[in-house]
């Protein structure tokens, strides 16, 4: 190794390029070979882990970290750059099912003001055509946007003289107004937005529920059929409506000839695991991802559907083993999904297909509110779906070219040193109150590593998919948000509801005064509680439904992970066998996650707990404080 | 005694009539009582102001001629919440909304739409 420009290492950074976050840690070598620690710094990862792309954020990172210490970044004397893992996580999620409506046959929907309350069967009359109504016929009228409501009441009041009206649709949302200048109090649904879609003359159920309660009678596929007079097969034709229609505060049915609602089960698919030990050429499977329809040979493949659910999957996972490769069956959601993944690395470094592996993957169960297609108001039905993390296994990152280009611009002595997760290791030992064994728990955003350090030194790693990012995308999969962004805040931060201008109900319960009156817009809405402020939850949804997803995710996610990865790494396999937990990494920052592990882990008498990396640090720059404490024992 | 019922006041100098009554539909659509009163000449966000310290919910609008605003009880004097300035059907209505979502601590509503632009 050349050594310095002034001939002698006395400053070293260590530098960890990971999925989010660049992190630098400044050390001194002291005469004695002892580090003194001198600084530390974060920033953004600029480009994907890994690539040439990072160079700029390393830059940065040295700069803010040797700011303090009034230097520039060429008084550093050597820059030690972790060897990245050659595994990227990456996420996908598929729906499971899917429910579609061919043509008009329901409405279901909370409008934040409907009127009237009760349940009435008629037929469907529009506005337009209300002259030419019959008497004697119970009349369901859908209303235009374009009549204002006085005239709808005044219209209606008349035609009640000699109609028999049992129930209003309205596009506008004006509900309460006409319901106040009515004679005869009728169920009335409003805020429906294709009303233009509703057939004339054909029977319809129409349900408002009592305030407080959500309908019960056309949640209920007896209920419609009771309505509807529907015979057995009908009835079973109509149940998706049904199940799409539970919680809602009201609701139509309408009757449409030949039952045009169908729940399609998508062709989920087989996740074939591929073992490691398995070299046998049997085994080949080069063209799993060409073989377009029929299914490749797989002698020693453990197989099993996406549709047995997240529980199957990961069993037969572990019934596996040591995975060397996943892929799925060709021409289905799955294997489209792992392809997908896949193809995301080969267009981000460039590589042969073959260079590409999944080695774990993450299965999770979840609802996903998706559009039911045909629908008037904009409903969602709640369909199964399952969302995958994967760990892939790549070539080995080109660190090698990163380091070359920080030494050819900006004159930088770089060295490449250290598996990542050794490094985080050693930093994670810094936190007080360890001692080896250890366990290390490195909870990122792609990817949940393990690693035990034992007495002697020994290091066992494990690299398990599923971290950070799957749980922002269960969050938003289940709030059905439109930003993934909004999930990211969700994920980090605490919620509060603003109940005045002067004062907000945390989520926890307790109750927050303000000297400034909060700005009036927020009033009402659910926020999040970050460091820049105040930010407000465009989507309206409960707080406490909002929790409990966030919950909910983090808990699929990281506690699943945490077990897992520790079974693999703990002498013989039992949890028992670990006495001290450590996590590190950014979702180690969380402010609940470390908790919900602190508590898990308490059952197997487990010390787990939130790193302190230098007792300063809390659980960043682990990796990078490994990387400068390791050069002391390379001496 | 006289009893009154809590309602959103509505401070009023030489209203646009059609800006008014879909104010007051706004409010009533929301399921919320209001009050009607004519005053002197002011903006219509001073009206507003008063408005929301006289009512016992706390929320006030005022409407000088066609311009109507909004305002909230604890606001720094002469401060709203809204103020239109070209206002439409669908923004009066959703400001008179809004005055009784303040009422019901619910969120605003938002414009929707892209003919609201």
């Amino acid at each position: 190794m050349s050594i310095g420009k002034t001939g002698q290492i006395n400053m070293i950074a260590g530098v960890d390029i990971g999925n989010s976050t660049t992190e630098v840690c400044i050390g001194e070598v002291l005469p004695d070979k002892h580090i003194r620690f001198l600084s530390s710094a974060s920033v953004r990862t600029t480009g994907t882990k890994g690539t040439v792309d990072n160079v700029f954020g390393i830059r940065n990172a040295l700069k803010k970290a040797v700011k303090p210490l009034g230097k520039e970044i060429n008084d550093i004397d050597l820059v030690r750059l972790n060897e990245a893992a050659p595994v990227i996580g990456d996420t996908a999620m598929e729906t499971l099912t899917e429910t579609i409506i061919t043509d008009s046959t329901m409405i279901g929907h909370n409008p934040s003001t409907p009127a009237g309350a009760g349940q009435a069967v008629g037929e469907l009359l529009l506005f337009e055509r209300l002259d030419r109504g019959k008497e004697g016929v119970p009349y369901i009228v859908a209303v235009p946007e374009s009549c204002g409501y006085d005239v709808i009441a005044d219209r209606i009041n008349r035609a009640s003289e000699r109609l028999t009206i049992v129930g209003l649709i309205l596009q506008a949302d004006e509900a309460v107004l006409v319901e106040n200048r009515l004679k005869n109090k009728l169920p009335i649904i409003d805020e429906v937005r294709r009303i233009e879609k509703l057939p004339d003359g054909v029977p319809a159920a129409i349900e408002v529920a009592l305030p407080g309660q959500s309908i019960t009678m056309l949640s209920n596929p007896y209920g419609i059929a009771t309505l509807l007079k529907l015979n057995a097969e009908e009835t079973r034709t109509i149940t998706p409506i049904a199940k799409s229609l539970i919680g809602k505060r009201s609701a139509v049915v309408i009757k449409t000839p030949g039952g045009n609602v169908k729940e399609n089960v998508l062709p989920a698919g087989e996740i074939y695991f591929y073992p490691e030990e398995d070299k046998s050429p049997e085994s080949e499977y080069k063209d799993y991802f060409s073989t377009p329809g029929g299914s490749p040979v797989k002698t020693a493949a453990v197989s099993v559907n996406l549709d047995e659910g997240a529980e199957n999957i990961m069993k037969a996972l572990k019934k596996a083993g040591n995975i060397r490769d996943t892929g799925g069956q060709a021409g289905t959601n799955v294997g489209n999904m792992l392809l997908k993944i896949k193809r995301e690395m080969w267009d981000t470094y460039g590589y042969e297909k073959t260079d590409v592996r999944i080695t774990d993957i993450l299965a999770v169960d979840t609802l996903a509110p998706v559009l039911i297609s045909g629908a008037l108001a904009g409903e969602t039905c709640l369909e199964k779906a399952v969302g995958i993390a994967a760990m892939v296994r790549t070539q080995r990152l080109p660190m090698q070219d990163i380091a070359d280009r920080l030494e050819k611009e900006d004159g930088l002595l770089v060295r490449v040193a250290g598996v990542e997760a050794v490094m985080a290791s050693i930093g994670a030992m810094t936190t007080p109150g360890t001692k080896l064994p250890l366990a290390m728990l490195d909870m990122g955003g792609g990817s949940t590593d393990a690693a035990l350090v034992d007495e002697n030194g020994h290091i066992t790693l494990t690299h398990q998919a599923g971290a950070g990012e799957l749980v922002s995308m269960l969050i938003q999969t289940e709030l059905g948000l439109k930003e993934r962004q909004s999930a990211e805040q969700i994920k980090r931060y605490p919620l509060a509801k603003v109940e005045s201008l002067f004062h907000m109900r945390m989520e926890s319960g307790q109750i927050m005064f303000l000297e400034e009156s909060i700005d009036p817009h927020f009033l009402g809405s659910v926020i999040l509680l970050t460091e820049g402020g105040f930010v407000r939850i465009e989507e309206e949804l409960p707080m406490e439904k909002i929790v409990q997803v966030r919950k909910e995710a983090k808990r699929k996610v990281f506690l699943t992970n945490a077990l897992r990865a520790l079974e693999k790494v703990a002498p013989g396999g039992e949890l028992r066998n670990i006495s001290n937990v450590v996590l590190v990494g950014g979702s180690a920052k969380d402010f609940e996650i470390p908790e919900m592990l602190t508590e898990e882990f308490a059952a197997y008498r487990i010390v787990c707990g939130r790193g302190n990396i230098r007792g300063t640090e809390g659980p960043r720059n682990a990796v990078a404080t490994g990387l400068v404490m390791s050069y002391v024992g390379e001496l | 005694m006289v009893i009154r019922r809590p309602s959103v006041f509505i401070y009023t100098y030489r209203p646009d009539a059609e800006s008014l009554r879909e104010i007051c539909a706004g409010i009533e659509e929301e399921g919320v009582f209001f009050e009607v009163f004519e005053r002197e000449e002011k903006k219509c966000a001073e009206l507003a102001w008063e408005a929301a310290r006289d009512s016992m919910l706390g929320s006030g609008i005022g409407i000088n001629g066609g311009f109507a605003a909004l305002s909230i009880r604890g606001l720094k004097e002469g401060e709203c919440a809204d103020i239109l300035n070209e206002p439409d059907k669908r923004a009066l209505r959703r400001l008179g909304g809004n005055s009784a979502r303040i009422v019901k601590k619910q969120a605003f509503k938002v414009p929707s739409g892209p003919e609201e632009g």
